[in-house]
């Protein structure tokens, strides 16, 4: 077990890399009352394609399967699922998938060492059956249709099939109702034994307990015996072109207010800045100082009332980064001409980014001042770092105008596409 | 944690002193027994507070000052209390131990300033900073039925009783906006300086002395006020017949909304028994419902309970295709029926308990719920968390039995899609 202090907030963590692969990280507090766990594996929406161990042809499972498989792992053999066994301490169970991740969380503030241990427990015993998989296609169906409804959902999946040709970020996370149909638990099995190996898994504890007896219990635990076995996936490599697919596109729904996407999509190989987390910061650097709160931007389109509400967001495809925004708006068409022209006179100024930074180390020291913030923290730069960031305070202050404002003039602002939703015809 | 609370005249100080933070928060909390037609203006003053004030006229001024003040945040929010409607401006920053010397100060400062300096000239609110929030406010209110789950709660409540502060409209209303004016909304806020009572919070690592002499020094207020209107909704006739009303929107996926009215419940059974209740009804990650609908029947993604103590309502809500109507409906009032019968067993009451005193725990860990408790403590005369520990164990089977059976299904809502259906 390995200490790695966190400089500027007061903490520290624990690592440890456990011979069959899976690596652990605790993260004590000694003045909370609770806990929060995830045992999460880099398996997300996004893997479809892949090759077996020991077979050359590449095999395509269906869309949705990673999250179709996060809700059959809570079927357990013995009948008893986990949320019952959990209520008994009083303590939370959930689970989530991402285009590239796949986590099983619990949280309370009674039983942890046993709840740890349960958890290592359950996500290691698939229990798939024809029957208990037809049942969930039932469940997983509304969940889809639900999401139909929801009009931010419907845009932004419309952004990135604009911006993506083949890549899997054009497909939900929860795939279609067409294609969960065809699931299967053989498709099941097949995904569980590549992906939930140890060695494709890791493991965060935040909150109060004593670390020598979480990694004891940890060590003890009947699933965490085996040495690792070194099956590598090897998946498919999406062909996707640097070009965004679609410039523009238009569509009809049921809202009130229109609302617009924009999307620039970047080719990270075409940049200076090689470290991915600092490419991360820069990006968002820009973002945050252009179309932030405080920018001079939001100030025009507000008192133009341009926009009632306005979010950005970063995603990340291999080795491209898309800059997402999506607004709601009643000017659509005056909106997006604004953030294009907007996106014509990059330049930032030295005075914003020393503000920001001051922004963004406070924003370091509340995510860790929370149990479940930290893990969530700590959660992401493992899926896109490969490790827990630990100087990031320190890097944060290190940041210069100059190789931002660099990295700015070097983007093609061309690559980009625009989205129009608008309300149905009034009936 | 330690706990100080300071009657100052015309409002309460309450302090609250931990370690557990790496933050201060300052809440301060405005009531007034809710009327209809103020809901609107409440929120449009809220909103123009936040938006601009004197020394820093646009929300990118302000924004910048926040961002100097280690990203200072700064917030309001309306809600209804039972009778009353409510309030929060909150501050939130960091302990200078992370920050710089004198930030406290400068933050307090900075939040007095964007209450009590707001961007006024001649008795009116500024033109520009009105335009922006009436636009945002009209659409806030349009744009409510894009959320079909909430909407169908809204449109449940309406329907159930239109002229009861239970189903006031929390955003506000259409109508109400044209007689907003910059100069009738300076009155309706000198009027809430004067008319609302207060309390003010403040938790974190502080020291009692220099929070009161700052907060003593920025917050005057003049006037004492005090209200005799109850929080509670009474609640004490029982539904005659169960009213079953179905609407049509654009939508795909239909959404379930039942009331139920708690009738004649005690305080200590709408506090105790009646959660119990509700988490092993509906509110549990392994709840009645959840494992009948969902689980055993496919019929649902989501379903679950909520209690609306205050108002006297228990609310349950799903989401479900509309041909599984009646086949929700009645699984539901199967498995409350159940409750009533006293279907459940010791284990289930217990794991109930254990759910509810987790949260309880967990709550301790959030300055905003410290602050929720107090506030109750104040507001309702609630127990503390420990009371509240030990009574919550307490609750029996016979207790439980007798809260189900005084929960009455007063109304059946139903939102579906408008593609016309064969089968009706």
């Amino acid at each position: 077990m390995k200490k790695v202090e966190l400089p500027g907030l007061d903490s520290y963590y624990f690592y440890e890399k456990l011979e069959n692969g899976l690596e652990c990280f605790l993260l004590p507090y000694e003045n909370k009352n609770n806990y929060f766990i995830t045992y999460a594996t880099k398996f997300g929406s996004n893997q479809t394609s892949f090759q077996l161990p020991d077979e050359k042809k590449m095999i395509k499972v269906p869309d949705g399967i990673a999250h179709f498989l996060e809700h059959k792992m809570f079927e357990q053999e013995d009948g008893v699922d986990p949320f019952t066994h959990y209520a008994k301490s009083g303590t939370g169970a959930n689970a989530s998938t991402t285009f590239d991740s796949t986590q099983y969380i619990c949280y309370g503030t009674q039983n942890i060492e046993e709840n740890l241990d349960y958890l290592l427990n359950f996500v290691n015993e698939p229990y798939f059956t024809d029957e208990n998989v037809q049942k969930e296609k039932g469940i997983i169906a509304e969940e889809i249709k639900m999401y139909d409804d929801v009009p931010e959902w419907v845009l932004e999946e419309e952004i990135r099939k604009s911006v993506y040709h083949v890549h899997p970020m054009r497909i939900d996370i929860a795939g279609t109702v067409e294609e969960i149909d065809k699931i299967t638990k053989e498709d099941l099995y097949t995904c569980y034994d590549l992906y939930y190996q140890p060695s494709n898994m890791f493991l965060i504890v935040a909150g109060k307990f004593d670390p020598e007896k979480i990694m004891e219990v940890i060590h003890h635990n009947k699933h965490m015996q085996k040495k690792q076995e070194n099956k590598r996936v090897i998946e498919k490599e999406y062909r996707e072109k640097a070009t965004v697919n679609a410039k523009h596109k238009e569509l009809k729904m049921n809202v009130v207010v229109p609302k617009i996407g924009y999307a620039l999509k970047i080719d990270r190989n075409q940049l200076k800045i090689k470290d991915d987390f600092l490419l991360d910061l820069y990006l968002q650097m820009f973002t945050t100082v252009v179309f932030g709160i405080s920018s001079t931007f939001r100030e025009k389109v507000r008192n133009e009332q341009l926009m009632t509400s306005f979010y950005t967001h970063w995603d990340r495809a291999d080795h491209f980064k898309t800059l997402l925004i999506m607004a709601e708006t009643t000017k659509p068409k005056e909106l997006l001409q604004a953030i294009r022209e907007e996106m014509q006179h990059l330049t930032i100024s030295k005075e914003d980014v020393e503000r920001m930074k001051k922004v963004w180390i406070s924003s370091e020291v509340k995510m860790i001042d929370m149990v479940e913030t930290s893990v969530n923290n700590m959660f992401d730069d493992i899926i896109k770092y490969g490790k827990p960031i630990a100087n990031k305070i320190e890097i944060i202050r290190q940041l210069d105008v100059k190789v931002l404002n660099q990295l700015l003039q070097t983007l093609d602002k061309e690559n980009c596409i625009e989205v129009i939703m608008y309300p149905n015809e009034v009936k | 944690m330690e706990y100080q609370k300071k009657e100052l005249g015309s409002y309460n100080l309450h302090m609250i002193q931990t370690d557990k933070f790496k933050t201060i928060t300052v809440r301060i909390v405005f009531r007034k027994p809710i009327i209809k037609e103020e809901i609107t203006i409440r929120n449009f003053l809220s909103d123009m507070l936040m938006l601009s004030s004197k020394d820093y006229p646009t929300k990118r001024a302000l924004a910048i000052k926040a961002q100097d003040l280690y990203a200072a945040s700064i917030g309001a929010t309306n809600y209804r209390l039972g009778n009353y409607i409510n309030t929060n401006f909150y501050l939130t920053i960091l302990n200078e131990k992370y920050t710089e010397k004198g930030m406290l100060e400068k933050s307090i400062q900075f939040f007095h300033d964007m209450l009590f300096k707001p961007n006024v000239t001649n008795q009116a609110f500024d033109e520009q900073s009105f335009k922006i929030v009436k636009t945002q406010t009209e659409l806030a209110i349009q744009s409510m039925k894009e959320d079909s789950a909430q909407y169908s709660v809204i449109r449940l409540l309406e329907n159930m009783e239109p002229d009861s502060p239970l189903s006031y409209r929390g955003y506000g209303y259409l109508e109400d906006i044209e007689n907003i004016t910059p100069s009738t909304l300076y009155d309706f806020y000198k009027d809430m300086l004067k008319s609302n009572m207060v309390d003010i919070f403040v938790i974190g690592n502080i020291n009692f002395y220099e929070i009161e002499k700052l907060i003593r020094e920025n917050f005057e207020f003049v006037t004492l006020k005090r209200t005799r209107m109850p929080s509670v909704i009474e609640c004490n006739k029982v539904p005659k017949k169960i009213k079953t009303i179905t609407e049509q929107d654009d939508i795909t996926q239909a959404k379930l909304a039942i009331g139920c009215r708690t009738v004649n419940l005690t305080q200590y059974e709408r506090n105790y028994p009646l959660t119990i209740y509700n988490i092993l009804l509906g509110g549990g990650s392994d709840s009645k419902l959840f494992t009948e609908v969902r689980e055993k029947n496919s019929l649902a993604y989501t379903v679950r309970s909520v209690p609306n103590k205050l108002d006297n309502l228990l609310l349950i809500t799903a989401g479900i295709a509309k041909e599984n109507f009646k086949k929700a409906v009645k699984l539901i009032e199967e498995e409350m029926k159940k409750m009533e019968k006293g279907e459940f067993n010791e284990e289930d009451i217990e794991k109930a308990k254990q759910f509810y005193v987790t949260a309880l725990e967990e709550s301790t860990d959030s300055p905003g719920r410290i602050i929720d408790s107090y506030y109750m403590m104040e507001l309702l005369g609630t127990d503390d968390i420990e009371t509240k520990k030990k009574k919550m164990l307490k609750v029996t089977t016979k207790e439980i039995v007798e809260v189900a059976k005084k929960v009455k299904i007063d109304t059946i809502y139903l939102l579906e899609g408008k593609e016309i259906d064969e089968e009706g």
